[in-house]
């Protein structure tokens, strides 16, 4: 395609339209955007305020995604595999997790897991080893009736929350991934002597993680996104912070602006990021 | 392979269309339907119920008005989250409180129309002040600092803050104590003065900011937090609310008043004013405090949302 464009060219000749049309305005409109409020930071007093206020945020933001996206893609992956199962109660199961999550509003989902299930559990486990107390089974019985539900702070039942919501959507992105692999594959792997599983970690699964590293860095950004739900359970991210300060100060503008550029960043810096490894390991990848 | 004719291909687009028109109208229809519903009123009241707001209409007259406003609407934006200034009952699913009792009582003495409108505390000082609201009402405490972009009535009761706790607390006393001792967290609601008093005494992040009061209280129960700190005649209504399980401590922390909050400017100010000279004068503004700030004030758990 790209040779016959240029076959039917003038020689050395590019026309200035064709520059305006494929370069990428959308990039430097994103940068203006970026560098007129880095600017605003650090010359405007009240700017600069709300920055210095907000940053102390954005570790935790991070660090909430980074571990709440990490053990959705283990349970993703778990899921994935139950939802092509051929064994009736792992599939079972996996579709009726996949179902509930997607079905069911983040926002609502946040709220339930952290004030409904978790202190639930929390109580059930008390109330558990309470029974193991009476019957005289001290060893079990001692810590689990200790458990309370200080010790799962909201950050730790913020984390669980998002790793349940996303573990959903990367279970049918792995589903995917896993299915768009070549059922040859398997074929081939089985005949060589494999077991199932054998053939999943060595043959299947490496393709299929390849085939959908893109939808995983994608998901990896949107769940940096939906983070800031967190601060709706107090939880002092980046967003929380911009709340708090906004309310204090009642800079409301320069609170949220900040917010949102700030959160631009960290967005556009992790896709960058995501693209690098992209290309890396499908360069890495000779077939 | 069948290529479709010009004629095949418009009809498919045309059906698609027709489909998404169907679609579209069909949701209008559902929502303006599914829309408000009226609730009977109550034999012999005078006021209707539109999605469990209080609907007043023009209230008092021209004659015996103090300042007359000819029925002008005056828009008041409240929580419905916030014992005993506004709030829902839960069997009747009604809004009611001191807000609505007493602004309805103004409104009469300057014949207007009290339009309550409900919102999230968070952004309502932000709201009034850039006019989305004629008044807010929702027991703001006047300080300097909202006075700069607004104005405020005169004062209308006077309030402490203090400690909600769970009942037989006795790891602490008050809110000194609760600073010397670092495993101990308190909550209260953002962007309230309650926030501002609170992170005088403890560090910030042992004060955990919910975004209304109900929320703050269930992690109070639920063991999350050690104790909410809030104005007295706002706790009052939840330890009435909740008499088993919680209960207010400590000396009082701060001392504020309470008062109506206008946009710059507003030319509301001083009609309210004179209107809540008049109420303070003749007892009936005592009797409101006394109804809704009162040892008389109780509702049950059951009773509000």
């Amino acid at each position: 395609m790209a040779l016959r464009k240029n076959l039917m060219e003038k020689p050395g000749r590019r026309s200035f339209k064709e520059l305006i049309n494929e370069f990428p305005w959308w990039m430097v409109i994103i940068g203006l955007l970026i560098g007129i409020t880095l600017l605003l930071i650090f010359n405007s007093p009240n700017f600069n305020e709300a920055f210095i206020t907000m940053r102390v945020g954005i570790s935790t933001t991070l660090s909430i995604t980074l571990i709440a996206y990490a053990i959705s893609l283990v349970i993703g992956l778990i899921v994935g595999l139950g939802r092509i199962s051929s064994r009736v109660v792992a599939k079972n199961l996996a579709t009726s997790y996949v179902e509930i999550i997607r079905g069911i509003p983040m926002l609502v989902l946040i709220f339930f897991i952290a004030l409904v299930i978790i202190p639930g559990v929390i109580q059930s486990l008390s109330m558990l080893g309470e029974k193991f107390i009476a019957l005289g089974w001290l060893f079990i019985g001692e810590p689990l009736a200790g458990v309370n539900i200080r010790m799962i702070s909201m950050s730790f039942r913020a984390v669980i929350a998002l790793s349940i919501t996303y573990g959903a959507f990367s279970a049918e992105i792995f589903r995917a991934g896993i299915q768009s692999v070549h059922p040859g594959q398997m074929e081939a792997a089985r005949s060589q002597g494999m077991t199932y599983g054998q053939a999943m970690r060595h043959v299947i699964l490496p393709q299929a993680i390849r085939n959908v590293l893109p939808a995983i860095g994608n998901d990896f950004i949107s769940m940096l996104k939906d983070s800031s739900l967190v601060s709706l359970l107090a939880v002092r991210d980046v967003t929380h912070l911009a709340r708090l300060y906004a309310g204090g100060s009642f800079r409301f503008t320069e609170a949220y602006t900040t917010l949102a550029v700030l959160y631009l960043i960290m967005t556009v810096l992790l896709s960058l990021v995501v693209k690098y490894f992209e290309r890396r390991i499908s360069t890495n990848d000779k077939s | 392979m069948h290529y479709k004719t010009k004629g095949e291909e418009m009809n498919n687009n045309s059906k698609i269309s027709l489909l998404v028109i169907v679609a579209i109208v069909a949701t209008l229809v559902i929502a303006a339907c599914g829309g408000s519903q009226e609730a009977a009123p109550e034999a012999g009241a005078e006021v209707t119920y539109v999605d469990g707001v209080p609907q007043y209409g023009c209230l008092g007259s021209a004659d015996s008005a103090i300042v007359d406003l000819e029925c002008r609407e005056v828009t008041v934006a409240v929580e419905n989250a916030y014992l005993p200034f506004n709030y829902i009952v839960t069997e009747t699913m009604q809004a009611e409180g001191w807000d609505y009792d007493v602004v309805s009582e103004i409104c009469t003495r300057l014949h207007c129309t009290p339009v309550f409108e409900e919102t999230v505390w968070e952004t309502m000082i932000q709201q009034v002040q850039e006019g989305q609201f004629d008044v807010g009402g929702d027991g703001i405490t006047i300080n300097d600092e909202r006075d700069e972009n607004g104005d405020f009535s005169i004062g209308y009761v006077n309030t402490v803050m203090r400690l909600l706790v769970n009942i037989g607390e006795d790891r602490f006393t008050s809110i000194d104590d609760i600073a010397a001792n670092s495993d101990l967290i308190m909550g209260t609601q953002i962007n309230t003065t309650n926030y501002e008093t609170a992170i005088e005494y403890v560090p910030e992040e042992r004060v955990q900011a919910f975004d209304t009061f109900p929320f703050a209280n269930a992690a109070l129960i639920a063991g999350d937090i050690d104790a909410v700190i809030m104005d007295e005649v706002v706790g009052l209504g939840y330890q009435g609310e909740n008499a088993d399980a919680l209960e207010l401590i400590g000396p009082a922390i701060t001392s504020d008043e309470l008062g109506f909050y206008f946009p710059e400017g507003s030319e509301l100010v001083d009609p309210f004013n004179q209107a809540l000279e008049s109420m303070i004068e003749d007892g009936s503004l005592n009797e409101f405090n006394l109804k809704y700030m009162g040892p008389t004030f109780a509702l049950t758990y059951d009773e509000v949302q």
